[in-house]
């Protein structure tokens, strides 16, 4: 493990967009990091909102389209290794949202969030359970403390 | 302070903040107007996040247009389904039993302690006092473990349907000690965070006049709920609400319309929601939960409106064989845009989004597709 990576371990930022679902998944997501029940503090994760300080992005909400080029934008504002991490059906794959009108394609909706971003790991839910996503950005820790 | 004005002619500087910003937890963008760091004018603009949830329920049957109704909304889910099913029901002549009645109240008022306990815990976390907020979110933590009892979800729960409410949300003897217990709970922490918050000296002189809205301007800006209640006018829909007759409660209301206001108000109609829930566990009836007895027909355009955690919330639908016609949705975070805007006017820029909080703004539901009619 290289002083880079050691340095890492203990404090790995977890940065929120959100980027059009309902709020639902957004407030579990903060809740299972900040809230004193689930406390992702307690094993080093914390909530940032700058990108050049982010490790892990978690998305949520179906990309509407004025959300995507402020998600292309804190993307590319990561620096690497960064990790995707979408959260929610929206994210997954659209929603309820996503084929709103029918056989034509919707040009309101721009997700699923593996359209616009490489996705690492997919958490499912409506809305996730915070421990759900406490196990999602767990499972990719290796990934980040193995890069270099 | 009877009016606060815009000055719109001088504009020394621009701060605009968003669409992605750290006090905010939604996409929306506000550009401020300074002088001397005090703020002219403010302007926010919403549509970021349009999904069009209108669109998605025209020609739906009406059963699955409810329950899609959830999804405009991840804070007040309950209260959509609930209204949208309201609506077809008071088209329809459906009678609802007492005993599903009572269900409805019981997530109605659970579901206004959450939103009440977000809103104190993201006030105090946008205030840097991080204390107070973590207290909230662990209080909050009750609340919501009793909806995902009795609804299977923490956050949508899909709790009404037409004619009652679902089987799963039926309360037994079990639940119901349960949800007593956790009441005593609750109002045990709430009353030791409120002493707690009043009496902290730093918090008060921080807020106490900040981010003031005049009672004639909130009127004519047509604020609703905590907003409007907290300048001083007690106006609540759920007076006026066949559901809330068998309740007794008091609405709540704080003088002066700043940040200090808002926050006690919330807390105080914490509590009086918690004596709705106590009476609905004591004096709930035995029966049916949910009315099968129903037919469907064509119907004009129906109406409903209902007092949610955040003010009035408007449904509105034409019924044409089963399925859903001109469907509009009105938020009540629409209404309090214009309370945000004129809120932060005569402030410091750094407590700008403090104002902007304390209007508790959900944009999730405020983005539908509007049209403004001049007459």
């Amino acid at each position: 493990m290289g002083i880079k990576s050691f340095s890492r371990a203990r404090a790995i930022h977890v940065m929120l967009v959100y980027t059009g679902g309902c709020n639902g998944c957004d407030i579990e997501i903060v809740n299972s990091i900040l809230s004193p029940r689930f406390d992702a503090e307690q094993y080093n994760v914390f909530l940032t909102w700058n990108p050049r300080e982010a490790d892990v992005l978690v998305v949520t909400g179906p990309v509407t389209h004025l959300n995507r080029k402020p998600l292309e934008e804190i993307y590319n504002a990561i620096p690497n290794p960064k990790l995707v991490v979408a959260a929610g059906s929206c994210a997954l794959m659209g929603g309820v949202y996503k084929n709103c009108y029918g056989d034509i394609p919707s040009e309101e909706i721009e997700g699923p969030v593996e359209n616009i971003i490489p996705v690492n790991a997919k958490i499912p839910g409506c809305a996730v359970r915070p421990q759900d996503v406490l196990a999602g950005v767990v499972s990719l820790l290796p990934i980040l403390l193995d890069a270099d | 302070m009877d009016e606060k004005v815009p000055r719109s002619n001088i504009i020394e500087t621009e701060i605009p903040m968003g669409t992605v910003h750290p006090a905010a937890l939604e996409p929306y963008r506000v550009r401020f107007f300074v002088e001397d760091e005090i703020v002219q004018e403010a302007e926010i603009t919403i549509g970021v996040n349009h999904r069009g949830i209108e669109r998605i329920m025209e020609g739906l049957p009406v059963e699955k247009a409810n329950s899609l109704t959830e999804k405009i909304c991840g804070i007040c889910s309950n209260s959509h389904i609930w209204n949208s099913c309201r609506t077809a029901e008071i088209g329809l002549g459906i009678e609802i039993p007492e005993r599903a009645n009572y269900i409805r109240v019981i997530m109605g008022e659970l579901e206004r302690l959450h939103s009440h306990f977000l809103y104190l815990a993201h006030g105090c976390e946008v205030l840097s006092h991080e204390t107070f907020s973590m207290r909230v979110f662990y209080l909050r933590e009750i609340v919501m473990e009793l909806l995902a009892m009795i609804g299977g979800n923490r956050v949508q729960y899909g709790c009404s349907v037409l004619g009652g409410v679902r089987p799963r949300c039926d309360l037994d003897e079990a639940k119901l000690l349960r949800l007593k217990e956790d009441m005593d709970k609750l109002e045990e922490g709430l009353t030791g965070f409120v002493e707690r918050f009043i009496n902290d000296s730093i918090v008060m002189s921080r807020i106490t006049g900040i981010g003031v809205l005049p009672q004639k301007q909130a009127i004519e800006l047509a604020v609703t709920g905590p907003t409007l209640r907290a300048t001083g006018v007690a106006r609540d829909l759920r007076t006026t609400m066949f559901e809330y007759d068998d309740f007794d409660f008091n609405v709540i209301t704080q003088p002066d319309g700043d940040v200090k206001s808002n926050l006690v108000m919330r807390a105080l109609e914490s509590f009086e929601s918690i004596k709705i829930i106590r009476q609905a566990i004591a004096n709930i009836p035995e029966g049916k939960i949910v009315n099968r007895d129903w037919e469907m027909f064509d119907t004009d355009i129906i109406e409903s409106y209902i007092e949610v955690p955040r003010g009035t919330l408007y449904h509105s639908y034409a019924l044409e064989s089963g399925r859903v016609r001109h469907c509009i949705i009105r938020t009540p975070s629409m209404a309090n845009i214009g309370a945000m805007q004129y809120a932060c006017i005569g402030d410091q820029i750094t407590d700008a989004q403090l104002c902007i909080v304390q209007c508790d703004p959900c944009f999730t539901c405020t983005d539908r597709a509007i049209e403004i009619i001049r007459r």
